[in-house]
């Protein structure tokens, strides 16, 4: 494979310039405070039904991490009217697809089914959402198998640095930085997930979103007739976003993993929330830097050395402010000479900046995959919708987003790069066989923490 | 467009494609989808790691990340930055039977598209520090996919274990000092032999005019001289005539099991049986494998069942992760009951529709996107030898019987017929010396 990064569906404006527009759909909000949307579109028999409850992980006590997650999964496995195997029959008789995760703000069902299929699938999604049973078998059973999944992480270098890298750049202090693990998963059990599920799960929280092919009054009658009808409960509060932490020297994780024969690095610093009036400058920028094939990382890593098979950056956006993150890996002994290669391309660009013809370049690369990315099929419609609801943004998110791009100077990219892109405060998190790199990599950050990939969870307690 | 017919669900009735033959060979595949002002512009070209040798492996993909990298008009990073420019982007991937190039961009691009592949696909530029610097990248590709990623050194394991005479014996990526040995000579006689226009299948689709993009071919592939192909793949993996196991010893949490099974190719008649026997073995919760292992016994933290549809027999492949504690032993018990049962008992009606069901929708997930339509003509038309086939997939996957499935079930996943491979965890605890 050329890239790992997996592009499924694109779509494209006919100039690279033409404002692409969220197709027209219904929005309403029900008197207990449920959230609809319905956007019927396509030629396509298929049909998107997508539930986000409001907290998510940002939802989660202190020490009670994974619970979300747990809650969300557990739906399926048991309801009023259905045993879990009667549930996983009747949604695989269907053909239907079913996901269920825990995000950052939501917790989120995703289903998909034929069009033809719509009552009884949607008949599905509201017993699970509305009438779980969380059968105590079922719980004990999903539990220890997540357990075991944060353990199979372990095995997966690129998953686990991912994970070490959000614990110890925000801390267990923080919703972002607690990432469950055998402590915090082991402490759960039935009364919990109820409790959470019955304050999380109300009226107020929750959005039902209907994409793709279907009747309009009568998926607007279902869901009346069902979401509609629970009680409105608490709106789920928000937490205040904590100030973004100064820069204080540099921080260094390095975990330990023996039979590494690379060795993968991230480096953290602080980003942007979701609704930061720089997003679209930054993601310009974030597109030159790291964020596409021809980026100064990857050109220097990877095209120009042959040091890595991909270099790229990312930056969270989230309700509290994320990391902006560079991400790569290298064989062990080339593990410095990376390091350095990638602070060298951040410092060149703080000093020279951008050109008229590179910003013009990430605009048509942004602009040109950005529908195709995000508006071709019911699920990546359904993904805007839910992404407007959850942020308190409007559809001028997506109708209006090529004049914002295309109102981001030279001068405006500059400014965000010298913002953004710190040449200290930084957090490294490095996975190699600590053996043959320790020495080496304390240059970075001299007081830097070291654990065994082998010592349980993620967080450093 | 794909239509829903009355009743059923079977997809893809009739997808409006048409299909040319430039002079030189090349087949041009076109479909025309104006719902959204933007094109999929895909290369299959019939050559892979089945066409390679001893000694000289991975060289299919290492040509895949060379075409990348300079040509006579566009040199080096001018592929990817005209691509950036015109607002697109591409990927491409190598396997066992082909390497396929992937674009994706709005629709007034694409004559830039088809002057630069046709740039590449004739004159490709072979600079040996470029050559340098992409082993080194190639090398890393491994080193993530397969030195340190426990599921590919199982799979490659796994390969290399089930096939003793064919080509699919080896790695996709290449052994790591074929790698490190590839001569300028190897990587030109492979270009040669591999990227002959009539070795390939350009396919469209998306907003474009077929009259248009059929100009466009000839105009930019049609001087492409045509030459021979690769030789036939004379070899035929010789019937496995007893279990074979290969075991990795390797630092790991937990331990992961591969039970593999040789098949047909893919355009056997046998083939859409056997995607129902994985659909009944490990698609959805309902599954037998994810019932048993994953839920009841709790044997397993997952249960995935792949076949691979190849030019040539493939393998059906059951792919487990032991959960803490438990053996590998136990878990391949447990599998290896499970599809005892499919041998020695009928399934049931629903069972069956169950899975047809399943394998149905997912063909329409498939088709969803311009990109998934393009990837699945293309494929069918180099593994069928027709695209057609993609037309009639509903049909054959309904005509699937409950015999058929018993049958398949004693034919293929038998002990003899088996491939087991097991990772075992050797525990190295602590921080390192």
């Amino acid at each position: 494979m050329r890239t790992f990064v997996a592009i499924l569906g694109l779509l494209s404006a006919a100039s690279v310039n033409a404002q692409v527009k969220l197709p027209k759909y219904a929005h309403e909000v029900l008197a207990n405070g449920v959230t609809v949307d319905l956007l019927p579109r396509g030629e396509f028999p298929l049909v998107n039904i997508e539930v986000l409850v409001k907290g998510g992980n940002e939802a989660e006590p202190l020490e009670q991490a994974g619970i979300s997650d747990l809650t969300v999964q557990m739906l399926r496995e048991g309801t009023a009217k259905r045993s879990a195997d009667d549930f996983s029959d009747q949604l695989d008789a269907l053909g239907g697809s079913w996901r269920a995760a825990s995000t950052a703000q939501a917790a989120r069902i995703s289903a998909q089914f034929l069009s033809k299929d719509f009552d009884q699938g949607f008949d599905l999604v509201a017993d699970a959402l509305l009438h779980p049973s969380f059968p105590d078998g079922q719980l004990t059973k999903l539990r220890s198998r997540m357990v075991d999944q944060v353990r199979s992480e372990k095995d997966q270098a690129q998953q686990a640095i991912s994970r070490y890298s959000n614990a110890f750049y925000f801390g267990s202090g923080h919703p972002y930085g607690r990432i469950a693990d055998e402590a915090t998963l082991g402490s759960l059990d039935r009364a919990k997930v109820a409790d959470f599920y019955a304050h999380n799960y109300t009226g107020a929280n929750i959005i039902v979103i209907v994409a793709g092919r279907f009747d309009e009054n009568a998926a607007k009658a279902a869901i009346a007739r069902t979401f509609g009808a629970i009680p409105a409960g608490q709106p789920f509060q928000w937490a205040a976003d904590p100030a973004t932490p100064t820069a204080s020297g540099n921080r260094l994780l390095l975990i330990d993993k023996p039979d590494a024969t690379q060795t993968y690095f991230t480096i953290s610093m602080p980003g942007i929330n979701r609704t930061n009036p720089d997003r679209s400058a930054l993601w310009l920028v974030n597109t030159l830097f790291g964020g596409r094939f021809t980026s100064l990382l990857n050109d220097a890593l990877r095209v120009n050395s042959g040091l890595t098979y991909g270099a790229s950056s990312n930056y969270q956006q989230d309700k509290l402010t994320g990391a902006l993150r560079i991400s790569t890996y290298t064989k062990t002994d080339t593990t410095v000479q990376a390091i350095d290669m990638v602070l060298d391309v951040t410092k060149k660009l703080r000093e020279t900046g951008v050109t008229p013809e590179q910003l013009a370049s990430a605009r048509a690369t942004v602009e040109g995959t950005y529908p195709t990315r995000s508006l071709e099929t019911p699920g990546e419609l359904a993904g805007q919708l839910g992404d407007i609801e959850l942020f308190g943004l409007n559809r001028g998110e997506v109708d209006d987003l090529f004049s914002s791009l295309d109102a981001v100077t030279v001068e405006k990219a500059d400014a965000v790069i010298r913002k953004y892109l710190q040449p200290d405060g930084l957090t490294f998190t490095v996975l190699g066989n600590a053996s043959r790199i320790r020495e080496q990599v304390k240059k970075y950050a001299p007081a830097m923490v070291e654990v065994a990939v082998s010592q349980p969870g993620f967080m450093i307690r | 467009m794909a239509a829903l017919p009355g009743s059923g669900i079977a997809p893809a009735q009739e997808l409006p494609i048409t299909s040319t033959t430039l002079d030189n060979g090349m087949k041009v595949l076109v479909e025309e989808d104006h719902n959204i002002p933007s094109v999929a512009l895909y290369f299959f070209f019939k050559v892979g790691s089945r066409n390679e040798r001893p000694g000289a492996t991975g060289l299919s993909h290492f040509f895949e990340h060379m075409m990348f990298n300079g040509a006579a008009k566009y040199g080096p990073k001018q592929f990817d930055q005209q691509m950036d420019r015109a607002g697109g982007s591409n990927n491409a991937y190598t396997s066992e039977d082909m390497t396929v190039y992937t674009d994706w961009f709005p629709s007034n691009s694409l004559e830039l598209m088809m002057d630069m592949e046709s740039d590449r696909i004739q004159h490709l530029a072979f600079d040996p520090k470029i050559i340098k610097s992409e082993r080194g990248v190639v090398y890393s590709e491994r080193r993530t996919s397969v030195d340190n990623s426990n599921r590919g050194l199982m799979q490659e394991q796994m390969q290399a274990a089930a096939y003793e005479a064919h080509p699919y014996h080896w790695p996709v990526v290449g052994w790591p000092s074929d790698i490190e040995a590839w001569t300028m000579d190897d990587l030109k006689q492979h270009f040669a032999m591999g990227y002959a226009p009539n070795n390939c299948v350009m396919v469209a689709v998306g907003d474009v005019k077929t009259d248009e993009v059929l100009r466009l071919a000839k105009k930019y592939m049609g001087p492409i001289p045509r030459h021979d192909p690769p030789p036939p793949v004379r070899t035929i993996e010789p019937k496995q005539t007893g279990e074979r196991r290969a075991i990795v010893h390797k630092p790991a949490q937990l331990p992961l099991e591969m039970i593999a099974y040789h098949i047909p190719a893919a355009h056997d008649s046998s083939f859409p049986t056997i995607e129902v026997l994985r659909a009944l073995l490990a698609q959805g919760q309902s599954s037998r494998l994810y019932r048993r292992l994953v839920d009841r016994d709790q044997l397993s933290i997952d249960a995935n069942a792949f076949a691979q549809s190849n030019l040539d027999p493939g393998l059906f492949v059951i792919s487990l992760q032991p959960r803490s504690g438990v053996e590998t032993a136990q878990v391949e018990k447990a599998a290896f009951e499970e599809v005892e049962k499919l041998r020695s008992a009928p399934v049931s009606d629903a069972e069956l529709q169950r899975a047809k069901n399943q394998l149905l929708a997912d063909s329409f997930r498939q088709l969803q996107t311009i990109a998934g339509r393009a990837n699945l003509i293309g494929r069918y038309e180099v593994l069928y030898g027709d695209y057609h086939k993609l037309s009639t997939r509903g049909e054959d996957i309904e005509a699937v019987t409950i015999a058929d499935v018993q049958k398949a079930a004693a034919e293929y996943l038998n002990t003899d017929n088996r491939t087991v491979v097991t990772l075992v965890p050797e525990k190295k605890t602590g921080v390192s010396e």
